[in-house]
């Protein structure tokens, strides 16, 4: 099977009043479909840019300098290059930290959906939207998906709505989700459901999942590749057992040493 | 003691205070309403006293002092013309400026304000100096510059209330973009593919409605009182049109012999705006889901 994403040789550099701030630095990262990839490392080490230079939604001062991002053998983002509005939303979904502020609070779950929907499936039928809205609440373990579609999100309880947000980055069908923070706002019981649901999700659907996060442990749970990041680049990278039992780099022992254990 | 108490809410006075909106909306505009209803249908009826001269009858007090007459209900003014029918037309007249000249300084003003708070950059830079610039320019000077040049006819008025009002509109406006533009939905929707003018119209002015419906009531009442301000200066509403600022203005030198001529216009300005404010208020409370009770 051949890659879904690479990232190769990624430079980005934000333009500050003093002075550049290099953000990447020659980041390198594969995914193939069917795959979850971690992106682990603490804050500001560069997960989050990594995440939003592949849907091109950096910040207006920040530029790629050099490397490329391919998506299905398309080169999407490269140096002067940006055709990432061909996949925003189609080929990639986004699912981010907070899903109480990553919905529209004045719109119903089922709007918000069918909005999505009809802005990537043409000439979509009505009966269409809602077959399909109900499916990928279904998708999401949601057991009465009619009555999410009709709730407003501060009607749901935070497990539920971060479901429906996640819904809404698949029902689409995208190729790839990028998953930011997705369950750092969430409780433990509720995370462990979130990451089992991506699980399936990624085994059914045969997506290819990034999943930005800084919790170590959750990463080894669910991830099938780890790419530790910091300081803006990819200090290891490798299959996620792999990483966790022998890791080559001094930073990932120090990360892994950082956990608390029960001994 | 006091800094804690407002922190024990009760569940009796929480399911009360967000029961509350809906309620006082309909309180508040039923007045608003009955008012628009009486001031536009009275004088379809055809029970209006005639609204002609009668020198034989100058100032005659309201029928329900002494030496008043019920057949002028509100007293005559210094032309014996019936206050009654005066009043009723004259607030005709001032419902439609606070409408209108509430309307000419929100649209332009919440149309800069979002382009300046979404898109940033140049765009804003160009519109906040516009607003600063704006808002620098004493209002009177404007007005009376406007009207010195072009006189005084209801869109000059327009033309001077939409001027005076923008401002505070597009900054108002702008500020609350700047904040919802910076939620994470936003970066969602574009994450989502959204184009810019679908997260502008249906996304980010929906989740502005809270603000730009206050805004609208407030302006509806400057609208009045602006135009009331100007009538009075004799530079607003000039006979034979009367508003119920050019009553209170025509009314003003009558004070000490015939006060109902001004005393009528002047509380029903009040009270409109007053109740225009509070019904502002109370939808602000009613539009957003998660105030409201279902």
């Amino acid at each position: 099977m051949s890659e879904l994403l690479t990232v190769s040789g990624l430079t980005v550099t934000a333009r500050l009043a003093a002075d550049d701030l290099r953000l990447l630095d020659a980041v390198d990262l594969e995914l193939r479909a069917g795959q979850i990839i971690g992106v682990v490392g603490e804050s500001g080490s560069g997960k989050t840019t990594l995440a939003r230079a592949v849907v091109g939604l950096l910040e207006r001062n920040v530029r790629v300098d050099q490397g490329a991002i391919t998506l299905a053998g398309q080169t999407v983002v490269a140096p002067g290059v940006d055709r990432t509005d061909r996949i925003r939303g189609s080929a990639v979904g986004m699912v981010f930290q907070d899903a109480s502020r990553s919905l529209n609070p004045l719109m119903k779950v089922r709007t918000q959906l069918a909005e999505v929907l009809r802005r990537h499936v043409r000439d979509i039928t009505r009966a269409e939207v809602e077959r399909r809205s109900v499916e990928v609440l279904a998708q999401m373990r949601i057991t009465d998906p009619t009555r999410v579609l009709d709730s407003y999100p501060h009607q749901l309880s935070g497990g539920l709505r971060q479901r429906a947000a996640i819904g809404l980055a698949v029902v689409t069908r995208p190729a790839l989700v990028i998953a930011d923070e997705c369950t750092t706002a969430l409780d433990v019981t509720t995370q462990t459901k979130v990451v089992e649901l991506f699980r399936t999700l990624v085994d059914e659907l045969g997506i290819g999942l990034l999943f930005v996060t800084h919790d170590l442990m959750l990463a080894s749970d669910l991830c099938d590749r780890i790419a530790v990041m910091s300081r803006g680049r990819v200090v290891e990278h490798g299959d996620a057992d792999q990483v966790l039992e022998q890791p080559q780099q001094e930073y990932t022992r120090r990360l892994l040493a950082a956990i608390p254990s029960w001994s | 003691m006091r800094a804690v108490s407002h922190l024990q809410l009760d569940p009796v006075s929480v399911r009360r205070a967000s029961r509350r909106p809906r309620t006082s909306v309909f309180w508040l505009s039923l007045p608003l309403a009955v008012t628009v209803g009486l001031v536009f249908l009275l004088p379809l009826t055809g029970l209006l006293p005639d609204a002609g001269q009668n020198l034989d009858a100058t100032r005659q007090p309201p029928g329900f002092l002494d030496g008043g007459a019920w057949a002028h209900p509100l007293g005559t003014d210094k032309l014996g013309q019936d206050v009654l029918t005066q009043f009723v037309s004259a607030g005709r007249l001032t419902i439609v400026i606070g409408l209108v000249g509430a309307l000419v300084a929100i649209v332009p003003g919440t149309l800069l304000g979002v382009l300046a708070g979404y898109f940033r950059g140049w765009v804003d830079r160009v519109i906040s100096v516009l607003i600063n610039a704006q808002l620098a320019l004493p209002f009177i000077l404007v007005a009376l510059a406007i009207i010195a040049n072009r006189g005084s006819s209801l869109p000059v008025l327009f033309l001077v209330l939409a001027l005076t009002g923008w401002a505070v509109c597009a900054r108002v406006t702008r500020s609350a973009t700047l904040a919802v533009r910076e939620r994470q939905f936003v970066f969602g929707l574009r994450a989502a593919g959204a184009s810019e003018t679908r997260i502008v119209l249906r996304h980010i002015l929906p989740n502005l409605a809270g603000t730009i419906v206050a805004l609208g009531t407030l302006q509806v009442g400057t609208a009045i009182l602006v135009e009331s301000a100007l009538s009075f200066l004799g530079l607003g509403v000039v006979p034979p049109r009367a508003s119920w600022g050019s009553m209170l203005a025509s009314g003003q030198d009558e004070l000490s012999q015939a006060w109902w001529i001004a005393f009528f216009p002047g509380l029903a300005i009040t009270l409109l705006v007053l109740l225009v404010n509070l019904l502002g208020d109370a939808l602000l409370t009613h539009h957003d889901p998660r105030k409201r009770r279902r």
